[in-house]
């Protein structure tokens, strides 16, 4: 069999929801409102099929047209990120995903990018990274133009211990974008699957969004199996780690749950160093999923738990830790972190939760605390690491320690 | 435009009286051979840490390729090898001398805190080896040299214990750089499973629907109806005059909820209550949406599942199910787009020209609205 990633083709026909429902990008294809002539653009795949191939990369040249591609941002698991201008307006600019070339799939284009692609052109979010267009560059490479988002993610407002400081109030404005993102997602039919603070980016004003959309799928019918193998092992939850193929929203909520208690304790909470030790500290912090608290549990292919059983902590031993963000606040976090993904909350009960409307109020965000800016920037995260220690906030005094400048990590 | 660099001017070797009076690299032009970097965009500037007087390449080249020789800049006196040259790593010479000497305290200074009895014990040390790095950085004439002294003495009476500490810093970072690597390789596996996913779950979509379709040809007359729409739209991707009327009919279906959307969009923007009680859900109309389902509606291809324990335990939703389900349903065009939208392997170039020009029409139209 030649190799045919399944992710469906993009469908701009696929109807909308009203209220939560995003707008389609064929939409506008033909009917134009201002009286320009119709079929200027064509826009459906359907039409594809009419047009000459001429007009098809005449498009596609046009698209890439519009933007000039400037300096590299990132470098992630399957792409490039570079920023970018409009030609038209250099003020204007753009983040360029250019995906690599993946052997394996010369052919068609890397089947993650068709996924991201996919998702994000039918997600329209405020709190979703907005996808602006797509072309492709002369090596046949995929080229998404994604808004920029020039203020960093929340893993290095997290880890910058030193030099930004954040309240209950700014970690509830947080969590609420992140979770509406999460609740639109999951509204239309979409699992995240690698949530996650460095997937959280920030735009100028302050606005988190969701981004990296190369793991995410539509919800499965059922029978149909889905790889457990997803969402980076520390916000990985246990269903997933004992090998469920057939799962739910359920997943990213857990994700969301360990977002937020890192947010609070600004280390990741359950960070473990494989499999093993992730299922070892999750039955330790959280508690050992058992047949009474998770029915069934027992029978995933790859349950496995320490031998000394847990029970599952109370509100209590979270107040001491994660009081910061009040009863309310703790009380919401025990319902993401919920062992059996039955009983685990949901994105849209978690935004029906009190926690957001008991004080404090959550922070505009525009006056949400920033990273810290300048060129020192680089090198002040790495001046803070010390040689070979990848967090040094695991160490419970660290926050307490006087800043050590450690030149031999530089360079 | 271009400043007077008068060469020895500017600069002063560490040891004269202001360490901070380090010579700045003068972006333009060679201080030893004027050479000027608009002429010759490649230039590039060496320093030697030994004096941080900076100079082309070039003229490193020339100076010191036969053997060491003394600084071309006047009044230094140091003498110079060319393996002690590198390029700065900051603009600022000041700053790339500080880093210097930082990193070399740092590999005499290096106890980590487990070293220490208590948290303030180290805390001492640290305040110890920081005004002891600022002496040598920017101390006084007297206090410069006694700083360095106070590093060696330490070097030499902490051999053991530096060398132990800086055995244990590498195997932290092999450590740390290993994990690293397996991390990128377990993200790697997860991208991979996750197309595996996709291409089952074609294959396994071809062959029910191909089942679907005998069971439909064997079945009675009523039913055989659906079997020759589907014929319809399959040809409807060709180019008769037919399909081109659907496309634009769907395209304008489409459109219409698309505009709606469009403007709903917009309104809220309008009216963002300055000062009203926080909207957890951001504006969005909370109409739950959520189709209640009752049992009569069970389709026993699901039903066969609803008590399957792999599905129970692994948290997946038959309720996300039904609803999506009645969403398509609803929403009328389901079947067809399902049948089109396979084309098959990845997508092609003009696939990708056709969505990046939809979305850049959804983004204009956005704009004009
Ligand atoms: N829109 C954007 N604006 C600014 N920077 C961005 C943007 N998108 C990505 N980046 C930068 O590029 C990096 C890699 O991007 P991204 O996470 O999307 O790639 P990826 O291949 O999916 O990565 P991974 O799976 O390893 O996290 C990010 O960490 C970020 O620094
Ligand atoms: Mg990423
Ligand atoms: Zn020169
Ligand atoms: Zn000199």
């Amino acid at each position: 069999m030649a190799v045919s990633p399944l992710v469906p083709y993009p469908s701009g026909a696929l109807p909308s929801r009203p209220g939560t429902s995003p707008l389609k990008l064929q939409a506008s294809a033909n009917a134009s409102l201002n009286g320009t002539p119709l079929l200027a653009r064509p826009a459906g795949h359907e039409i594809q099929g009419l047009m000459s191939l001429d007009l098809v990369e005449q498009m596609n040249e046009e698209e890439k047209r519009k933007y000039v591609k400037g300096k590299k941002l990132g470098e992630g698991t399957y792409a490039n990120v570079y920023l970018g201008h409009s030609r038209q307006d250099p003020a204007v600019l753009v983040a360029i995903k250019k995906i690599k070339v993946q052997k394996e799939y010369k052919d068609g284009l890397a089947p993650d990018a068709v996924r991201e692609l996919k998702h994000l052109q039918e997600l329209h979010h405020s709190n979703i990274i907005s996808l602006l267009s797509v072309f492709s560059s002369k090596d046949q490479n995929l080229n998404l133009v994604l808004e920029y988002l020039p203020l960093g993610d929340l893993e290095m407002l997290i880890r910058d211990v030193d030099r930004v400081r954040y309240g209950a109030a700014d970690i509830k404005a947080w969590m609420g974008m992140l979770t509406r993102a999460v609740w639109f997602c999951h509204d239309n039919y979409v699992l995240h699957r690698d949530i996650k603070p460095n997937n959280l980016l920030i735009a100028a004003d302050g606005e988190v969004k969701l981004a990296d959309f190369g793991l995410a799928r539509g919800f499965a019918d059922p029978g149909r199996k889905m790889t457990a193998n997803v969402i980076t092992r520390w916000y990985r939850p246990p269903e997933l780690l004992f090998g469920a193929r057939h799962y739910s929203g359920a997943v990213d909520v857990w994700s969301v749950g360990l977002v937020f208690a890192e947010l609070i304790i600004r280390a990741p909470f359950l960070p473990g160093n494989s499999e093993v030790e992730q299922i070892a500290l999750i039955c330790r912090q959280i508690g050992t999923p058992t047949e009474e608290n998770w029915p069934g549990v027992t029978q995933l292919k790859e349950y496995t738990v320490p031998s000394d059983t847990v029970a599952v902590w109370g509100k209590d031993a979270y107040m001491g830790r994660f009081g910061a963000v009040g009863a309310e606040g703790v009380d919401l976090l025990i319902k993401t972190l919920v062992l059996n993904p039955k009983k685990r909350i949901t994105a849209r009960e978690m935004l029906e939760h009190k926690w957001w409307r008991t004080d404090p109020k959550p922070t505009r965000k525009e006056e949400l605390p920033r990273k810290s800016s300048g060129a020192d920037e680089k090198m002040g995260s790495d001046l803070k690491r010390r040689p070979g220690m990848l967090d040094d906030e695991t160490n419970p005094r660290g926050a307490k320690v006087a800043r050590k400048l450690d030149f031999g990590a530089a360079k | 435009m271009l400043r007077k660099a008068p060469v020895g001017a500017r600069g002063m070797a560490p040891g004269t009286a202001s360490g901070a009076a380090l010579p700045l690299t003068t972006d333009d032009m060679c201080p030893v051979c004027k050479t000027i970097r608009y002429l010759n965009k490649d230039m590039e500037f060496l320093i030697n840490p030994e004096c941080y007087h900076s100079m082309c390449s070039n003229c490193v080249n020339r100076l010191f390729n036969d053997g060491p020789n003394q600084c071309p800049y006047a009044g230094c006196n140091r003498t110079l090898r060319r393996k002690g040259f590198r390029s700065a790593f900051f603009g600022d010479l000041t700053v790339e001398r500080e880093v210097d000497i930082r990193r070399r305290v740092a590999a005499v200074f290096n106890q980590a805190e487990d070293d220490f009895e208590t948290l303030r014990d180290y805390n001492n040390y640290l305040q110890m080896v920081e005004d002891l790095t600022f002496d040598l950085v920017s101390g006084a004439e007297g206090k410069r040299p006694a700083a360095e002294a106070q590093l060696q003495q330490w070097e030499a009476e902490h051999k053991a214990d530096i060398e132990r500490n800086r055995k244990a810093g590498r195997e932290a970072d092999e450590q740390a750089r290993r994990r690293l690597t397996a991390e990128r390789e377990a993200a790697r596996q997860r991208r991979i499973e996750a197309i595996k996913e996709a291409e089952d779950e074609k294959l396994e979509r071809a062959r029910s629907r191909e089942a679907e379709l005998d069971t439909l040809a064997q079945a009675p007359e009523g039913q055989r109806v659906q079997l020759k729409r589907r014929g319809q739209t399959n040809r409807a991707g060709g180019a008769t005059a037919s399909a081109v009327e659907t496309t634009v009919n769907t395209a304008i279906a489409a459109a219409d909820v698309g505009r709606l959307s469009i403007r709903g969009l917009k309104e809220k923007r309008k009216a963002p209550a300055p000062e009203g009680p926080y909207d957890p859900f951001g504006g969005s109309d909370f109409v739950p949406s959520r189709y209640k389902v009752g049992e009569g509606l069970a389709h026993p291809q699901v039903e066969k599942y609803r008590f399957d324990q792999q599905h129970i335990t692994g948290g997946y939703s038959f309720d996300d199910y039904t609803a999506r389900a009645m969403f398509e349903a609803f929403a009328g065009l389901g079947v067809f787009i399902e049948d089109e939208k396979e084309v098959g392997i990845g997508m092609s170039a003009g696939q990708v020209a056709t969505i990046g020009a939809g979305i850049a029409a959804v983004g204009d139209r956005m704009e004009l609205d």
